[in-house]
């Protein structure tokens, strides 16, 4: 028994704590590499997120340039300096990277004008120049005028885009209607911080622009055309960091910026800015221990992932070895229990062996003698008989494989009877009762006498010689029976007491070495079940047992 | 296997088709709406005898006679690229006609051609300058009085060409202003008209050899429109004029002293839009009056005479005369009701007898239309609105999908008549509401000049009122409307999503303005004129930039947050196109739901059957997203 027991056991146990070992080398395996591959992630986004920082942050100016520059065209030259004063305030509030904004308004006309370009009979001047601004002086918005000509300066934008319009004219296909992205790069300039953008006229105005460079119009038509000239500032630009937890810092720098102090604590990278904005670039840096802590940041759920599936594999490995621990007792409950049973068996039958050869041998039987064996032959018989009883009914309450008959009783005669029959058995077996609140009732009364037979026996087998006490209740609560069985016996010591009610279970001490199979509580416990009441237990060891069942009360 | 499948759903879905459209039969195809019709044009040579129609054969039109009193029908011009536009008689044998433009930056090239389809010579030799046929009559057999502006783009000189040779010789030069010729009965260049662009002056001359002296100077809110000279007495013509009064009247007006003689009729409710003059009986034979529609009031016991004879033999239907012989014998009546797109018919006065020519549309069945109601209401400041509720057939009376259709302007009205547009809403199940707002035609002076730079302002006010009764008389739902507009008309529906929110669930526009600057920059240079004109009436981009501004939906892109459509094409002279992409962009990228439709792709400038049906079942299903299934 002990073999089978260690050997089994030893076995599971030792791979349930290889199985632990594997499992969390894998752990640690699996937490060191993600710790890697988030360093390496971590690395390689420092690089490629700075596109989206600039993408974020550019996106007010591509609004601007391909939103807020063909606005100026849908006024189609009809701009005034009140009108462009407030479009300016506009884009001054909407976008700060815009510092001034100079609006010429020009002319398109026959004949020539002095500030300005000629060509052909095609001139190209200003009437009025304005600038617009939060830092241009009131007094001097208006900085031109053709009436008072001031200082024009010829190298400004207002002839760079005048030249490129005369040879755009110049080259203009009259007979194909230009594309809209043609027009657009014909009709503004891009340069450092600047962006100069003139309406786009129609087209029928562009041939007669065309036609004004050959021959002189007998109509002299003159053309309104605006120009507005943008200042912008890329240190107003608002950076906006899409990955705060990646870059710690984001500025903005000329594109020659490249610091000779750059000491190893720091991670940087940069980015061009586009168009007006290529002399700048983007500059991201962070401490590398910012960077490590966006490492760790990215690690942790990854490594909180890791250790879940660990603990779940924990886990399981845990409940594997308790079921196996369980099954391990009930096979070693069983196991005792054949023991017992075939003790409880041999008794008897060698008691009958040695009877029957004892008779056999004798030459002749006295009386007193004849009388002898034949008690002791019925007396054995008798044992053997009630424990195949028992073992058979309780297989058949456990299986419920019998009906339950139902009969009233008459609960004084019912109890006196089986004082009756025990004090015949045990004459020093002190067994009273009490019964309060109802005299009959109906159940089955073989099981009920099973269930008392059970517990008076249970009651003087596990009381010393000097209290062999039994005391019955009956009584009526509630609707219900209640009967409490109290004896003065040695008690159940309180670790187990949950145990009493399972099979073969029995508590290893003097009284129980003979004639028990652990049987008698559990089917007890079965009996009541069967009968729909409850059965509990109290008890003190040296003190006593209280055994309380509740069973329904039917009239 | 899988068409099996089709099969099979299409018959589950059958039922349910009838389920939701009780007591309607299929949906009638957009193009039944708008198809175009089999022979148009009907005129008459000046002696009645010849019929002459257009007809497409290989999708171009071209010129066919037949004989009045029946017989095969011939095929006078042979185009077989660029078909006839226009064309009129010029005498008993030839013919003259406008061939379809060549393309942009080319005119009308203008023939004449025997009935005989012999004898084709070409009448105008400049490309570049626009020729026009001021008298549809031959003088002395040979000379047709023409204006054209082959001496300066800008301005119409009046020729007399020579059709037998071609050579122009100038009758009138024009002196930069003037705007119209009149001639007399005899084609005579008497009367002219000039503009400063503001104001409108008559001139007048005794004769050909004299010089125009200006008789009568009024402003363009004014009407003084010439009809005819008097006949029997010198000097004195017939006009239609609202000088002095709020509605036109038709009057006789003296050129020696610019002064009304007589008023042959007016009314304080009824503005004349018509006069017709017989040259038969040399006098005037009937005003047209438009209230919520036209009508003819006679001057002429005898004219009246022979319309009520006319109406006995056409019965249930407005007729109109389209063209007659000179001794007033033979005509052609043109029929039509509100649900009837009509027919041509050819009238012998003499015998009374009448022969259908063609039907105008012969897909429609007038059971299968909707009635044209005229209604009106009182605007928010007082002004009586008259409109037109079409509601469609067989269908509850009450909280109805409802399109508004502002029509196109300045200067425009809804008429009551076949529409195929408003007919085409109302077969889908939506009720079509057309406006007259201020500002619009035919309701005198005043009402007219109530609109002048009200874009945006008391012109929506107008139709908003309009839609705000429609749902008070739960004929609206006020969660289903949409409004949809053609020029102008797309304009107006545009500026209601962003300057009455809440109001129209979506909008839709056909070449619609979206710029009031770019619409005044293309008026063309030939009608430099005009533009002080336009100034009045839409609003000076000079000195009123943010009136401007602000009525214009191309500024407003951020406002718009309802599903909107455009349709465009993109060599419209009066939208810049590239504005109307930038503005769909700019709709798109706010995640506004746009629909862009671009339309005549290839057949800019006349729009085929096929490039019309795409866009109606684009508005269509717009239609149906965004006014029934949400």
């Amino acid at each position: 028994m002990t073999s089978v027991k260690n050997s089994g056991y030893r076995k599971n146990f030792s791979l349930i704590v290889l199985f632990l070992i594997l499992i969390s080398v894998l752990f640690i395996l699996s937490l060191f590499l993600a710790y890697n591959f988030s360093k390496k992630f971590i690395e390689n986004e420092f690089v490629s997120e700075k596109v989206k920082v600039l993408e974020s942050s550019i996106k007010p100016y591509n609004d601007f340039f391909q939103n807020k520059l063909p606005e100026v065209s849908y006024y189609n030259g009809y701009l005034d300096s009140a009108t462009t004063s407030r479009f300016v305030d506009t884009l001054l509030l909407q976008y700060p990277f815009v510092s001034q904004v100079n609006f010429y308004d020009a002319e398109v006309g026959s004949t020539p004008v002095t500030n300005g370009l000629n060509t052909g009979h095609f001139s190209f001047g200003p009437k009025y120049i304005y600038q617009f601004g939060s830092l241009v002086p009131a007094d001097s918005v208006k900085i031109f005028s053709k009436s008072k000509p001031g200082k024009f300066s010829r190298g400004d934008d207002f002839m760079t885009l005048g030249f490129k319009l005369i040879s755009y004219i110049e080259t203009l296909d009259t007979t194909k209607a230009p594309n809209a992205d043609e027009l657009f790069s014909n009709f503004s300039i891009v340069r450092s911080n600047k962006i100069t953008y003139l309406n786009i006229p129609r087209f029928e105005d562009l041939k007669v622009y065309k036609q004004m460079m050959r021959t002189k119009l007998k109509t002299s038509p003159v053309y309104q055309q605006d120009m507005l000239s943008f200042f912008l500032d890329p240190y107003k630009i608002k950076i906006i960091n899409t990955k705060p937890k990646l870059y710690e810092t984001i500025r903005i720098e000329p594109l020659t910026y490249d610091p000779l102090d750059t000491s190893s604590d720091y991670s940087t990278t940069e980015i061009t800015l586009p168009g007006p904005f290529s002399d700048y670039k983007l500059y991201f840096s962070s401490a590398n221990s910012f960077v490590d802590k966006a490492v760790f940041e990215y690690f942790l759920p990854i490594a909180l992932i890791v250790l879940f599936f660990y603990a779940i594999l924990v886990l399981i490995a845990f409940l594997i070895y308790r079921n196996l621990n369980i099954n391990h007792r009930m096979f070693k409950l069983q196991y005792d229990f054949v023991n017992n049973l075939t003790h409880e068996f041999k008794t008897p039958v060698s008691v009958i062996k040695i009877a029957g050869n004892n008779i056999k041998s004798a030459a002749s039987l006295t009386e007193r003698e004849q009388q002898m064996y034949g008690r002791i032959l019925d007396e054995e018989a008798d044992k053997l008989n009630g424990l195949m009883n028992k073992l058979l009914a309780f297989t058949q309450i456990e299986n419920k494989a019998i009906q339950l008959n139902q009969d009233e009783i008459n609960i004084v005669d019912f109890i006196e009877s089986t004082i009756e029959s025990h004090q015949l058995k045990y004459p020093d077996f002190n067994f009273t009762y009490e019964v309060n609140g109802f005299t009959s009732f109906v159940t089955d009364p073989v099981l009920l006498g099973s269930l008392f037979d059970n517990l008076a026996e249970n009651a003087y087998k596990y009381s010393p010689v000097s209290h062999k006490f039994l005391h019955v209740t009956a009584k009526l609560i509630k609707g219900k029976i209640v009967f409490r069985f109290t004896d003065r016996g040695i008690g159940i010591p309180a670790p187990e007491i949950n145990n009493i009610f399972k099979k073969f279970y029995r508590i290893q001490n003097q009284y129980n070495q003979n004639g028990s199979v652990g049987l008698g509580l559990a089917f007890c416990k079965e009996l009541v079940n069967f009968m729909k009441g409850e059965i509990t237990v109290k008890s003190k060891v040296n003190q006593g047992t209280e055994f309380k069942i509740v069973l329904p009360y039917n009239d | 296997m899988m068409n099996g499948y089709k099969k099979f759903l299409w018959f589950a879905l059958l039922p349910l088709w009838f389920a939701c459209k009780p007591g309607k039969g299929k949906l009638i195809p957009v193009n039944d709406f708008f198809k175009s019709q089999d022979k148009v044009s009907f005129a008459l040579s000046p002696n009645g005898k010849t019929l002459s129609y257009l007809k497409l054969t290989d999708k171009v039109q071209n010129i066919f006679i037949e004989n009045t009193e029946g017989g095969e029908s011939v095929q006078v011009t042979k185009l077989s690229e660029k078909g006839v536009g226009f064309y009129f008689w010029v005498s008993d044998n030839e013919l003259i006609y406008y061939k379809d433009k060549q393309g942009p930056g080319r005119q009308s090239d203008v023939f004449i051609i025997d009935k005989s389809g012999n004898n084709q010579r070409q009448l105008n030799d400049n490309a570049k300058s626009r020729m026009r046929v001021l008298k549809d009559q031959l003088i002395d057999n040979k000379y047709l009085l023409v204006s054209s502006n082959k001496r300066d783009s800008t301005v119409f000189d009046v020729y007399r060409l020579n059709v037998r040779d071609g050579k122009m010789e100038m009758a009138a030069r024009n002196p930069g202003n003037i705007t119209d010729w009149i001639t007399d009965s005899k084609g005579k260049l008497r009367l002219a008209t000039s503009s400063d662009g503001v104001n409108e002056t008559l001139l007048y001359r005794e004769n050909e050899n004299m010089a125009f002296t200006p008789i009568l100077t009024n402003n363009f809110k004014t009407t003084l429109k010439p009809i005819a000279f008097a006949e029997t007495r010198p000097h004195t013509i017939y006009a239609i004029s609202s000088v002095n009064r709020d509605k036109n009247a038709l009057v006789e007006l003296d050129c020696n002293t610019g002064k009304e003689t007589r008023v042959l009729f007016a009314n304080d409710t009824l503005n004349v839009v018509d006069a017709q003059y017989s040259r038969n009986k040399k006098r005037m034979a009937f005003v047209v009056c438009e209230t919520w529609k036209k009508e003819k009031f006679y001057l002429d016991d005898t004219v009246k005479a022979f319309y009520a004879k006319l109406d006995k033999l056409l019965p249930k239907t407005e007729s109109r005369i389209i063209d007659r012989d000179k001794a007033e014998n033979v005509f052609i009546v043109r029929t039509f009701t509100d649900k009837n797109p009509g027919s041509y018919y050819l009238y012998f006065a003499d015998k009374g007898v009448i022969r259908k020519l063609s039907d105008f549309n012969s897909a429609i069945r007038e059971e299968q239309m909707s009635e044209m109601k005229p209604i009106s209401f009182i605007s928010r400041d007082g002004l009586k609105i008259n409109g037109y509720l079409t509601m469609p057939i067989n269908r509850p009376t009450k909280n109805l999908p409802v399109v508004v259709l502002p029509h196109n302007g300045p200067g425009n009205r809804n008429t009551w008549g076949y529409n195929a547009e408003v007919q085409f809403l109302a077969s889908r199940g939506y009720a079509v509401f057309q406006v007259n707002f201020r500002g619009s035609s035919g309701y005198g002076k005043e009402f007219m000049a109530a609109g002048f730079k009200q874009w945006g302002g008391k012109i929506n006010n107008d139709i908003n009122d309009g839609v705000n009764w429609l749902i008070k008389q739960h004929i609206a739902n006020p969660k289903r409307i949409g409004i949809y507009g053609v020029g102008l008309g797309g304009y107006l529906a545009l500026n209601s999503v962003y300057s009455s929110p809440g109001l129209y669930n979506c909008a839709a526009s056909n070449s619609g303005v979206i710029n009031l600057f770019s619409y005044l920059k293309a008026v063309p240079p030939f009608l430099k004129t005009n533009l002080q004109m336009y100034y009045t009436i839409i609003g000076n981009p000079d000195t009123e930039v943010d009136y401007m501004r602000q009525a214009s939906p191309v500024f407003h892109s951020d406002k718009i947050d309802v599903p909107v459509f455009i349709a465009q094409s993109p060599k419209d002279q009066w939208v810049n196109s590239g504005e109307v992409i930038q503005f769909v962009k700019e709709l798109k990228k706010k995640n506004v739901n746009v629909t862009y439709f671009e339309k005549d792709k290839e057949s800019f400038p006349i729009p085929n059957e096929e490039s019309r049906q795409h866009l109606y079942v684009a508005l269509e299903q717009f239609l149906d997203v965004n006014l029934k299934k949400k």
